[in-house]
């Protein structure tokens, strides 16, 4: 009976393991070996390098750009997101007609492929801003171009933390801030001395969210970009497929991928812990 | 919160109304743009049309390259929301339950773990190892890619909602001699509906927009989803934008009235896993 229930237990668990192992495990392992490669993703032959990929991308200059690309990409969409959230959060926490309008339209773009707002915001861009506005469009300029997705993402992601905001703002006691105004203090003291502090769990769920989101960014840089102009929205994500499928460096572009697994888990997991050392017991 | 002055209140209002607009502003654009002739365009530019012109959508249906992926799409998007809704909770079940054997404790370390991920980590891996068993380029072999990378997102929400559902009745149908499987399907999957509501709604728009996955594993011009078909098409030829406009609203349309019938459950969810009351 036992035996039985447990071999059950492990069938219906079979599907999910197997398409696990088959999309994600087995993939990671080959992918280590790969890395230790000088493979070109074709031919059938490669010869084992050890860690001379590793050793390469270390001294490697042409990763610097992509990598500066990526920071600044993600630094400006995690304060950007995470300011512009917690301002409207803070003025449509209440749940009144006109403030659930407001958080479905905030929320809105988060719905639609990256993709699709990468080509929507090339055509406001060149198309709608610049003939009404008079302002340049952000893309064509190699200074402004990275910004420019920025733009996109933000608009993306922002509705995201709104609601996040919302939801930890609706946890907040009414009473801290009856007690606060009994003690007179004003507005900003009240937000700085109650508000900040007892959002922090979210802000630690918005940053560590955007910041995984900006340090993969991919779909805005080929679709909207292709990673120019010249090479200046090349994120590291982009530079790792066109190092694997385009120039066939397959070898050195797996190696340059878990460099930057490993970086992304270390630099979230380090703001997290940051965070979660802020955290107020209630 | 009670905020200081009126007048502070009314600048913060105010402001965020603008940035509604900001928001709001590019569904809008492409709204009244695709519903103009080139003329009007040129003509009145953002202003409501004074007439309804609908060439714009009827040449985006007419486009079969691009409706051929609209109805990929569909098939890719729901095949693999049920695949997951059939394998994930009933793994995470498993998982929470028997959290003791550590069997099932790695395993559920592990879908945590890939959770991060990113896709780029197993991206040439899989397109040669798909390549070598026939499943490059082809809707089985995306549908499992979308799947697979979907499938520790979803199993570790899941198994954050099972531990919260109490034990007792499942132990009730067991004393009744219930077996494994229908103790699940009869007193466990019915109380995952919250839950199942979440991850349906964030599957079908991963899978409905997933771009790079679809990049690597279907590239073919014969499997080519709406993402991909959208990029090889606006990235040759510069359209016509009240074209491309049309276009667009009609591959965002699915995952916007889904968004719309089904936004309550959506938010419930997102900001339920998300914050501790």
């Amino acid at each position: 009976m036992q035996k039985k229930e447990r071999f059950q237990q492990f069938l219906l668990t079979l599907p999910s393991t197997l398409i696990f192992i088959l999309v994600v495990v087995y993939p990671f392992i080959a992918g280590l070996y790969y890395s230790l490669t000088d493979w070109d993703g074709i031919a059938k032959t490669w010869s084992f390098v050890g860690l001379g990929n590793y050793i390469k991308l270390f001294q490697s200059k042409a990763l610097l750009t992509p990598l500066k690309n990526t920071l600044q990409f993600t630094l400006v969409n995690v304060v950007a997101c995470n300011i512009l959230a917690i301002f409207v959060a803070t003025g449509i926490q209440r749940s009144t007609r006109l403030n659930n309008a407001l958080r479905v339209i905030f929320f809105m773009p988060f719905i639609i492929s990256l993709v699709v707002s990468s080509y929507m915001w090339t055509y406001l861009y060149s198309a709608v801003i610049y003939p009404v506005f008079g302002i340049r469009n952000p893309l064509g300029n190699p200074q402004t171009a990275n910004l420019g997705l920025s733009m996109i993402s933000i608009w993306r992601n922002m509705g995201y933390c709104v609601v996040i905001y919302v939801a930890a703002l609706q946890t907040i006691p009414e009473s801290l801030y009856e007690a606060a105004a009994v003690e007179g203090a004003n507005a900003w003291t009240k937000f700085t001395k109650i508000t900040l502090p007892m959002l922090i769990p979210a802000l630690n769920i918005n940053l560590t969210l955007i910041l995984g989101w900006g340090l993969k960014e991919f779909d805005t840089v080929m679709a909207a970009t292709g990673g120019g102009p010249g090479d200046a929205t090349t994120s590291v994500a982009f530079y790792v497929y066109k190092t694997t499928f385009v120039w066939g460096k397959a070898g050195f572009g797996q190696a340059i991928a878990f460099v930057m697994m490993l970086g992304i888990v270390l630099l979230t997991s380090l703001v997290s812990r940051f965070l979660r050392s802020r955290e107020v017991e209630m | 919160m009670k905020q200081g002055s009126t007048i502070g209140r009314v600048l913060h209002l105010s402001i965020i109304l603008l940035l509604a607009l900001f928001v709001f502003a590019p569904f809008y654009v492409q709204i009244i743009y695709s519903l103009k002739t080139p003329a009007e365009v040129a003509e009145s530019g953002i202003a409501f049309p004074t007439r309804l012109y609908l060439g714009n959508y009827v040449e985006a249906l007419e486009n079969t390259k691009l409706m051929g992926a609209f109805l990929r799409t569909l098939l890719v998007t729901v095949t693999s929301v049920l695949v997951l809704q059939c394998i994930a909770p009933v793994c995470a079940w498993v998982l929470v339950r028997q959290e003791k054997r550590r069997f099932y404790n790695f395993q559920y370390y592990l879908y945590l773990s890939a959770i991060m991920l990113p896709f780029q980590v197993v991206m040439l891996p899989l397109y040669s190892f798909f390549r070598q068993i026939g499943l490059l380029n082809t809707i089985p072999g995306l549908i499992i890619g979308i799947c697979g990378f979907q499938l520790p997102y979803n199993v570790f929400v899941t198994a954050s909602f099972v531990k919260t559902v109490p034990i007792s009745m499942e132990e009730a149908a067991r004393i009744d001699g219930a077996s494994v499987f229908s103790t699940y399907w009869r007193v466990v999957f019915p109380l995952l509906k919250p839950i199942t509501i979440t991850t349906l709604i964030l599957n079908t728009l991963s899978a409905w927009n997933d771009f790079q996955i679809t990049v690597v594993l279907a590239f073919k011009e014969n499997v080519r989803t709406l993402q991909y078909a959208l990029y090889m098409f606006f990235g040759q030829y510069s359209a016509q934008i009240h074209q491309a406009f049309a276009a667009f609203l009609i591959t965002m349309l699915p995952v916007i009235i889904l968004y719309l019938a089904l936004q309550k459950y959506l938010i419930q969810g997102l900001t339920a896993g998300a914050i501790k009351e």
